[in-house]
Order: structure tokens, then C-alpha cells, then sequence
């Protein structure tokens, strides 16, 4: 059973989405403003946060930033279109993925399901990764560069460990997008360019240059660089 | 300042001058034409001074002979230019040239023993009887200036230097007078002009408001006018930008409401139609919201270069594979790749709606034909994108419209046919943004045919370079 916390001031939408979510095995926790929203979220008892954007009081990028700050819950925002900025924006400060409104909720679940299984996913306790001097732990979940402690939100700790294991190989969109947010590439979908974009951006460049490039046409690609120290 | 050859500009400057001219001309053809009108104080210093210079020419006679007359004679035509002449009582010549002009003047003074007077071409002549010391008499005839040639002298370079000021001052003060009144109307005229073209902040110049005459008036009622304009439309905008944005969460509901009912009930048909109809809901909801998002404009949109031979096969790969379930197909003809700055999704969304539209009028059976080439245009490269379909077209009165929002052409095109009549409307939008051009136009026999202009975005070898 999957604790879910929804934040959005439709009353209405939330009581039908605890109906229709509870038989999925979920418990639905709902609140619908954006202070009282952060408060619970923080409270580390929920597994998903779903966010809209749309909130009184505090909005819900706000919202977000402030949790963001303390806590590296996944975070499924709900956005209506017509605010595509405020889309992006929501994913560079570190939501995991977005649903337009009005959505189907098979593909609510959908969304919240693989987000679910990426962070239920125990790995067989590994050794850590290390490329140069970025280690990433995935026992503890943690990603060291030199001796800074990163802050990554789930998704991109994810990403993060994709590259390292397949270092050196080109990524395609299509297989990142599948792998960290277990859903198909749509159209015009740059989700995962954003998370890969927020990590680049934490981690800064390396000694020899960027550490992920982007090949144009096909994917990413996780400079390995086994010459350097 | 621009070139004023404007038509407004050009009549009113013409006009001035012209009747500047032609009152100056006036004033001169009342001296010419009336010849014996000369002011009486004029006519009796005129006599006087002819009697003064035929006193000399007598004396000069009397004393020294014909000869003495004539050098005297010859020295008043050298300096004045005035033909002189002496005459004795008889008629007969003593001195002078070309005297044969006088001969009327001289009968009549003979006849009458009074001096007579004549006007012609603003030079008057004078013909008098005079008594020389010795007690003989004579006749004396002159011309003498008068009227405007008597003010400008009878050199022909003065007056043509005279004339060429004259008319110089004259156009320039009339050049300046149009420029006053006619260049508030060239600034209005660009002003509304720009708010034609939709920038609906614009205003006439603050400057011409203070005029205090008809113009600056005309300017205030006009920048009143284009406040209430961009009041109106913007509060339209906002308007369909809120009730779609409010429609939303009724629809968010009803799609979480209809998928329990599922869950409950089992699959039904009836369920079906409700998906597909809330589907239709939400699609159309989301082009107003595109189509208002588009109009308000307020941020700009994000572009990037990007292949747009690969984005119409894209979107014709599509659509030829669901039209050929009626039994149609979607051809395209491509000779190379084109490369244009834009906004991918906009540019997908606006040539899916084009070709769609083609795909759904078109009559079952025949293709809709997708051309994509090269067009220069006054020494600018465009992308040119032709969609041809042979359905029946449409009334040559409403291919104007057809690109408006909710525009359906009252026959044959039934909501049947799908679609929410925003398709062509955010395609126009998305065009224009990318400051490009849409057409359509009837095709015989049949069909209609849309013509995309897009302005071409460097080679294929920039483009990798990036």
C-alpha cells in the first residue's frame, strides 16, 4: 500500500481520484492548499507527492521549490495547458514527471506506477560507481563529487546511475525516457532532456570538459575517461 | 521626414503653389491689359519727364544741329534703352531711330496740337509739341517705363533672376505649409496602420496630441479609439483564455468519473461515446487555450532551427497511414531539405491541421498532395509548402474566412466531418508568428489548395555546424 499525497484545490477531483485510486492499491491522502500541502509533504510519510500547479495561497511551483530544498520525494505534477512555462520550470526545479490536465486516470496511475516501481527498486547491494571523482553509492542512494554530498532528487539519481553503468555509450532518448520514468517517449516530450539538463548542472563540468554530451539526432553520452587520474 | 511624394501631400503643395502663381500672374496681366489706366499722378511725373528730356533734345538741336539731337538721342536709347525720337512741326524726322512706331502719335499731335499718350506692355509712350528758344517747334516722342517693368527695368536676366526667387520663396513656403498639415496624417496613417497589422498598443505620437487645431483632435479621438480597441479585444482574449481554462476541471472530473463508472459497470458503448466526446471537449479546449495564447502573445515563442522537410513527412507518414483506411492517401513531394527557424511543436501542430483539413475534405478515394520547395521572393528564401486536395473547395466569398476561428463553410462541411473549425485559425497564428504566410485558393477542376510561405533558414551546412 502506497501512500499518495494530492495537492489540488478540487475537492471534488480529489474525492473521485481517492475513489478510483484506492481500489489500486493505493491510500489517498488530499489537501487543497499550497501550505498546507508543503507541510505534509515534508512530513516523509507519503511515497509520491502529486502537485498542481494551480494552488491558493502558495502556488505550486512555490510549493515545490521549498520541498525540493529538504526532501527528495518524487513529485508528479499536474499542469493544464497554456502553462508550458510553468511546466518546464516545475521540472528544473526537480518534479519527476507532469500530467496535463484533463487526464485520463489510467494514465495518472500509469505515471505514478513506474515512478513508484523506479523508487521501490532495491538494488542487489552494488559496489559503488565511480568515474573520476564522482562516486555514486546505490546502496546509501548518494552521490559524492570529490567529498561534496550531491543533491539529487530520485529521478535524477536514477539517470545519474544509468549513465555511469553504461558510461561511454550513447543513450538514446527513447531508452533514458523508458528506463527513468518507465513510460514512452511522446512528442515533443523534452522531460527527460530537462532531468538530464538538471544533472549536468549539478554535477558542473569536469577537468577534460562536459561529462554527458549530447549527440545531436541520437541521444546522451557519459564521457568515460579512464586516462584522467 | 519621408519622401513626400504622397498623393495628399503632393495635391495640397501643388495646389498652394499653383494659386500663389497664378494670383502673381494676375497682379502682372492687370498692368499689361489695361493701358490707359495709369494712375493720373503717374501720367502727369510721366509727362513731365518727357518734357524735361525734349527740352534738352531741342535745345541740343537748336544749338548744334541734327547731329547734336542725335547723340543726345543715341545716349538716352544706349542707357534707358527707351526709344526716342525728335520730330520737326512737319512730321518729318530731326533725330532718332526706328521712329516709325510714333508716326500715329505725331499725325495726332500735328492734327491736334496736344501732346498724346500711350500705353502698351507696362512701357508708356509720350508724343508732345514743344517750343524750342528760338520760337521753332517741334515734336518729341518717347517711351518711358511704367508699371511693373518700370520697377524691374527691361533687362531680361533680372527678370528671370526675379521670377526664379520669386518662385522659390513661394514653394518653399508652400512646401512647409503641406509638410504642416499633412505630415500628422502620414503619422496616423502608420499608426493605424500598425494597429491593423495587431499591435494593438499603439498610439499617435504624444507630440501631436497638443496641436490645438482639427488634427490634434482628430489624433486624440483616434488614440482614444485605440485604447478602447485594445481594451476590448484583450478582454475578449481573456475571456476565452479563462472559460477554457475554468472548463477544465469539470472535464478533469468527468473523465476520473466516467473511468470508475467503467470500473463499476463494466465496458458499455455508451461509455465509449462519453470518452470519445470528452476527448473532443478536451481537444477543443486546448486549441482555444493555444489559439488565445497565440493571439495575447505576451511571451515570445521559443524557436530553433530545424528541418522542416522532416517534419512534414512526419506529419504526412501519419495521415497517409489513417487515410488510407478510406481509401485515400497522402503524397509528398520533397526535392531537398528545408531548414527553418520555429517553434517545432507550433510548426507540427499547424501543418497537421493543414493537411488534416485537406485529408478530411478531399473526396473519398483521391489523394491530397503535399509540395515542398524552394521560392525566392525579392532576394528572400522561402520554404513553400503547397497542400492540394480534390474535394469540392470552397465559395470563392468565404476563402477569406476560412482561417477564422469557428469557421465553417455553410455547405457539405458538416460537424460530422469531425474536427472543432480551429484547426486552419491556429495555423494561421502559428504562421504569421513565424513570419510567414498562409493562402488558399480554388484549384480547377476541383479542390482547394493552401499555400505556406515560410521564410528559409541558412543551408544545410550552417545548420551542422550549430
Amino acid at each position: 500500500m502506497d501512500r499518495i499525497l494530492i495537492v489540488d484545490d478540487d475537492v471534488e477531483l480529489c474525492r473521485l481520484l481517492a475513489e478510483r485510486l484506492s481500489p489500486e492499491g493505493f491510500v489517498i491522502e488530499a489537501v487543497h492548499d499550497g501550505p498546507r500541502g508543503l507541510e505534509r509533504a515534508l512530513s516523509k510519510e507519503h511515497a509520491l507527492v502529486v502537485l498542481d500547479l494551480m494552488l491558493p495561497g502558495m502556488g505550486g511551483l512555490d510549493v515545490l521549490r521549498r520541498l525540493r530544498a529538504q526532501s527528495p520525494v518524487p513529485v508528479l505534477i499536474l499542469t493544464a495547458r497554456g502553462e508550458d512555462v510553468e511546466r518546464i520550470l516545475g521540472l528544473e526545479i526537480g518534479a519527476d514527471d507532469y500530467v496535463p490536465k484533463p487526464f485520463n486516470p489510467r494514465e495518472l496511475i500509469a505515471r505514478m506506477r513506474a515512478i513508484l516501481r523506479r523508487t521501490a527498486h532495491v538494488a542487489t547491494p552494488a559496489s559503488p560507481l565511480v568515474a573520476g571523482d564522482l562516486r555514486l553509492d546505490p546502496a546509501a542512494r548518494e552521490v559524492w563529487l570529490g567529498d561534496v554530498l550531491l543533491k539529487l532528487t530520485s529521478v535524477e539519481f536514477t539517470l545519474l546511475e544509468l549513465f555511469l553503468r553504461e558510461a561511454g555509450r550513447i543513450l538514446t532518448r527513447e531508452h533514458l525516457t523508458e528506463a527513468v520514468l518507465g513510460r514512452k517517449l511522446g512528442p515533443f516530450d523534452r522531460v527527460i532532456d530537462v532531468h538530464v539538463s538538471n544533472v549536468r548542472r549539478k554535477l558542473g563540468p569536469a577537468q577534460g570538459g562536459e561529462r554527458i554530451k549530447a549527440v545531436r539526432g541520437s541521444g546522451y553520452l557519459f564521457v568515460a575517461r579512464s586516462e584522467t587520474k | 521626414m519621408k519622401l513626400p511624394i504622397r498623393s495628399l501631400f503632393l495635391k495640397i503643395f501643388l495646389w498652394f503653389w499653383a494659386t500663389v502663381i497664378a494670383t502673381g500672374i494676375a497682379l502682372i496681366l492687370t498692368f499689361i491689359l489695361q493701358p490707359r489706366s495709369v494712375p493720373s499722378r503717374w501720367h502727369a511725373t510721366l509727362m513731365e519727364t518727357a518734357r524735361y528730356s525734349g527740352a534738352i533734345a531741342v535745345e541740343e538741336a537748336e544749338r548744334g544741329g541734327a547731329s547734336a539731337a542725335s547723340a543726345y538721342i543715341e545716349r538716352i536709347e544706349r542707357e534707358t534703352h527707351l526709344q526716342t525720337c525728335l520730330f520737326d512741326l512737319a512730321g518729318s524726322l530731326i533725330a532718332g531711330n526706328g521712329c516709325e512706331s510714333f508716326q500715329g502719335m505725331i499725325s495726332h499731335v500735328m492734327a491736334s496740337k496736344m501732346s498724346d499718350f500711350d500705353m502698351r506692355y507696362g512701357i508708356a509712350r509720350v508724343a508732345l509739341p514743344l517750343q524750342g528758344s528760338s520760337g521753332h517747334e517741334y515734336i518729341f516722342a518717347t517711351q518711358l517705363p511704367a508699371g511693373p517693368r518700370a520697377a524691374l527695368g527691361i533687362n531680361r536676366a533680372a527678370i528671370a533672376l526675379q521670377w526664379g526667387v520669386a518662385l522659390l520663396v513661394s514653394g518653399f513656403i508652400c512646401y512647409l505649409l503641406t509638410r504642416y498639415l499633412t505630415t500628422p496624417i502620414l503619422r496616423l496613417r502608420e499608426a493605424s496602420q500598425q494597429l491593423a497589422a495587431g499591435d494593438l498598443s499603439t498610439r499617435a505620437a504624444a507630440g501631436m496630441e497638443r496641436r490645438h487645431d482639427e488634427l490634434g483632435d482628430l489624433v486624440r479621438d483616434f488614440n482614444a479609439m485605440a485604447s478602447r480597441i485594445e481594451d476590448l479585444v484583450s478582454r475578449q482574449r481573456q475571456l476565452i483564455s479563462d472559460v477554457s481554462h475554468e472548463l477544465r476541471s469539470p472535464l478533469a472530473r468527468l473523465n476520473v468519473a466516467l473511468d470508475l463508472g467503467r470500473e463499476r459497470k463494466g465496458d458499455d458503448p455508451a461509455f465509449d461515446h462519453m470518452e470519445q466526446d470528452i476527448g473532443l471537449l478536451s481537444e477543443m479546449i486546448g486549441r482555444l487555450l493555444t489559439l488565445a495564447r497565440l493571439d495575447t502573445s505576451a511571451a515570445p515563442v521559443p524557436m530553433t532551427p530545424l528541418d522542416l522537410t522532416e517534419l512534414v513527412s512526419q506529419v504526412v507518414r501519419n495521415a497517409d497511414f489513417e487515410s488510407r483506411e478510406r481509401d485515400g492517401r497522402v503524397r509528398l513531394t520533397a526535392h531537398e531539405r528545408y531548414f527553418v527557424r520555429g517553434n517545432a511543436e507550433l510548426l507540427h501542430s499547424a501543418i497537421e491541421n493543414i493537411i488534416r483539413n485537406a485529408v478530411r475534405y478531399t473526396k473519398s478515394g483521391t489523394p491530397v498532395d503535399v509540395i515542398l520547395e524552394c521560392q525566392n521572393r525579392s532576394n528572400v528564401s522561402f520554404a513553400q509548402l503547397t497542400v492540394r486536395d480534390y474535394g469540392s473547395g470552397v465559395p470563392e466569398s468565404e476563402l477569406a474566412h476560412i482561417f477564422q476561428p469557428f469557421y465553417r463553410v455553410a455547405d457539405a462541411r458538416d460537424r460530422q466531418s469531425g474536427g472543432a473549425g480551429l484547426g486552419l485559425a491556429i495555423a494561421d497564428r502559428v504562421i504569421r508568428i513565424h513570419g510567414g504566410t498562409i493562402r488558399a485558393e480554388n484549384i480547377k477542376p476541383s479542390g482547394l489548395q493552401v499555400e505556406v510561405l515560410l521564410p528559409s533558414w541558412r543551408s544545410k551546412g550552417d545548420f551542422h555546424k550549430e
